[in-house]
């Protein structure tokens, strides 16, 4: 999987024996010119940006890194909207990677109607991210009440019923829930497409050996599926850091900021405030933010799968 | 056609579900529970969205009144015609179409170029230029946001489609030429050096050779990234202000009144009539878009 595009390439720079240096730029030039239009470009340009004070119309004013200083030292709503996001994460996380694993695995065990199960638990990646908040909205409801409240009330904890969105205390939860029911699907499709890669020897062998259904996991299946967990993590993480859609559609960030993300923080400070210099050096931190997330990830997992 | 994406999926997709024969016996206890813990975790996935649906043909005093698990007391289309009354839904749906078309005209047209150039023509800086494209997979979106709205306020591009096929077309196409430069490297290098020796240059050999043989892929790439682009919500929210130009899920918010009023069962009846388009897709070729998902991630 990695670096596997690079491997046959380097002795053989071409395939093709008569080709010119004109033709490699045709078909290199366009695509180049739109990504870095829409990409690379706007990349460097939020850099720039980060380092003036510019409303859109005035004349734009160059104040170093003040913009950075007041973004980490400050500003509270910054590092609030930090620790959701966090926290955001982490929730995203639990119920796409763990989930993912958990109905991968059930799946393998099942001799029938995998494929139907594939595709109904892909269902909701086809969903437009309005169309999950408007849904989502319903389901936290308390009045007419919602599929939760009233599901909560049935088993018997009714106690529990609330208007989940504007109480402080489980908003963040509430937005963060639907992201992870979202895209759990996407990450099992691969998780399972890992899975039942897994030779089937190994496993027979083990099972042999007299090894349990959680030592086959923990010691057969799971190290051989992690390169592509790795490759999930990585993306779960990343997709989650952007999150953006159903917090800014659900709740606004509200009631008070008590929901509010990095991204929901950025957009509204560029668009509702128009500080276009300090969004930039917001997204500028979510872009470092990402990075950071990715290493982090390369870093532990390959630690440990070294050890 | 599913069989054929193969050689782009081949090293991480598996052999085609194989048969489970019986080997061991196992515990039935665990079979079963397995059975309803999956069949429990498909209804949290499937039931919302059949409620959805559900929730879309009731009557307006039955949504305020009743029991929400309930079957509706009686079917109504009246929702329907309300819908497309409060909104422009076939203009929404045709522009969502346009941008669609738009961008993945770009994402496969430029990625199929570029993978080209990267990895069958090569060149000296190939490499550097791979890594370039990479950084657009980890890169978020988010970031292009302030600077494109000036870039595009000073060139005349704000509210026009092209604002939202842009940065659409742009970020999707790193996963695009990764796609197609895995599949380019399964074309034997004799195709091409025939080819060449019946005096086919590089664009002769683009379009006859490469072009065709790419189909598969083509409809991979395709299906995957019209699912994100059909549901863009944040370029388009940010570039696009004018009623003529809002594609879906700009149109949806016209159903949040003011003070936040909504006509609930009108709102869910006008997204059950705009998210059915790539449901019906998604149900109908769900085995390649499966396939191209996979393909798509495990790669990254």
């Amino acid at each position: 999987m990695r670096g596997a595009a690079k491997a046959p390439r380097t002795e053989r720079p071409t395939m093709l024996p008569n080709r010119s240096r004109t033709s490699v730029l045709v078909f290199l030039i366009p695509p180049l010119l739109l990504y870095c239009a829409a990409v690379l470009f706007p990349i460097l340009q939020s850099l720039f940006l980060s380092f003036f004070s510019w409303n859109g119309i005035s004349d734009m004013e160059f104040v170093g890194l003040a913009n950075y200083v007041r973004m980490l030292t400050a500003d509270d709503i910054f590092w609030h909207s930090f620790f959701n996001a966090l926290l955001y994460l982490a929730i995203c996380l639990v119920l796409q990677l763990g989930g993912a694993l958990v109905v991968a695995s059930l799946l393998t065990s099942l001799r029938r109607g995998r494929e139907l199960i594939k595709t109904l638990y892909l269902l909701p990646a086809v969903i437009s991210t309005v169309a999950i908040a408007f849904l989502f909205v319903r389901i936290y409801s308390i009045d007419p009440v919602g599929l939760l409240n009233q599901l909560l009330h049935w088993v018997g904890l009714g106690s529990l019923e609330r208007a989940w969105l504007s109480d402080v205390n489980t908003v963040l939860a509430a937005v963060s829930a639907p992201e992870g029911w979202r895209f759990t699907g996407l990450y099992m499709l691969i998780i399972y497409a890992a899975l039942i890669a897994v030779p089937k020897e190994l496993e027979e062998a083990a099972v042999l050996d007299g090894a349990s259904k959680w030592t086959l996991f923990t010691k057969i299946r799971f190290p051989y599926i992690r390169p592509v967990w790795i490759t999930t993590t990585i993306m779960a993480t990343t997709y989650g850091l952007r999150g953006f859609d159903i917090p800014y559609l659900m709740t606004n960030g509200g009631p008070g900021q008590s929901s509010e993300l990095l991204t929901t923080y950025m957009y509204k400070t560029a668009f509702t405030s128009t500080d276009f210099g300090y969004a930039s050096t917001i997204s500028v931190f979510i872009v470092i933010e990402c990075l950071v997330a990715v290493g982090l990830i390369l870093f532990m997992l390959k630690r440990k799968a070294d050890s | 056609m599913i069989v054929q994406t193969a050689p782009a999926t081949t090293r991480t997709a598996p052999p085609p579900a194989p048969v489970y024969k019986p080997r061991r016996r196992k515990p039935s206890l665990y079979r079963t529970l397995s059975r309803v813990l999956i069949m429990l975790i498909v209804i949290v996935q499937v039931y919302p969205l059949a409620w959805l649906f559900l929730t879309s043909l009731r009557t307006e005093q039955d949504f305020a009144t009743g029991d929400p698990f309930a079957l509706p007391g009686s079917l109504t289309w009246e929702n329907y015609a309300r819908a497309f009354e409060t909104g422009d839904l076939g203009r929404n749906i045709l522009n969502s179409f346009i941008v669609t078309m738009g961008a993945n005209l770009l994402i496969v047209l430029f990625g199929m170029m570029a993978a080209y150039a990267i990895q069958v023509l090569g060149f000296r800086l190939s490499r550097f230029v791979r890594g370039l494209f990479l950084v657009g997979i980890i890169v978020p979106v988010q970031i292009a946001l302030v600077p494109l709205f000036i870039d595009y306020s000073t060139v005349n591009l704000l509210d026009t489609y092209q604002s939202m096929i842009i940065p659409l077309a742009g970020f999707a196409l790193p996963m695009s030429i990764y796609l197609f430069s895995s599949f380019f490297e399964y074309i034997p290098r004799e195709t091409y050096e025939a080819a060449s020796l019946d005096g086919a240059g590089p664009y002769r050999i683009f379009g006859l050779i490469t072009l065709p043989l790419s189909l598969n892929t083509v409809v991979t790439v395709v299906l995957v990234n019209s699912i994100f682009i059909w549901n863009d919500f944040i370029f388009a929210n940010t570039f696009v202000l004018s009623e003529e130009l809002k594609t879906i899920p700009l149109g949806l918010q016209n159903y949040i009144g003011a003070m936040g009023k909504v006509d609930w069962t009108a709102t869910f009846a006008a997204v059950c009539v705009t998210i059915t388009p790539l449901l019906l897709v998604f149900l109908v070729l769900n085995k390649a878009m499966i396939q191209g998902l996979e393909s798509g991630a495990t790669k990254g």
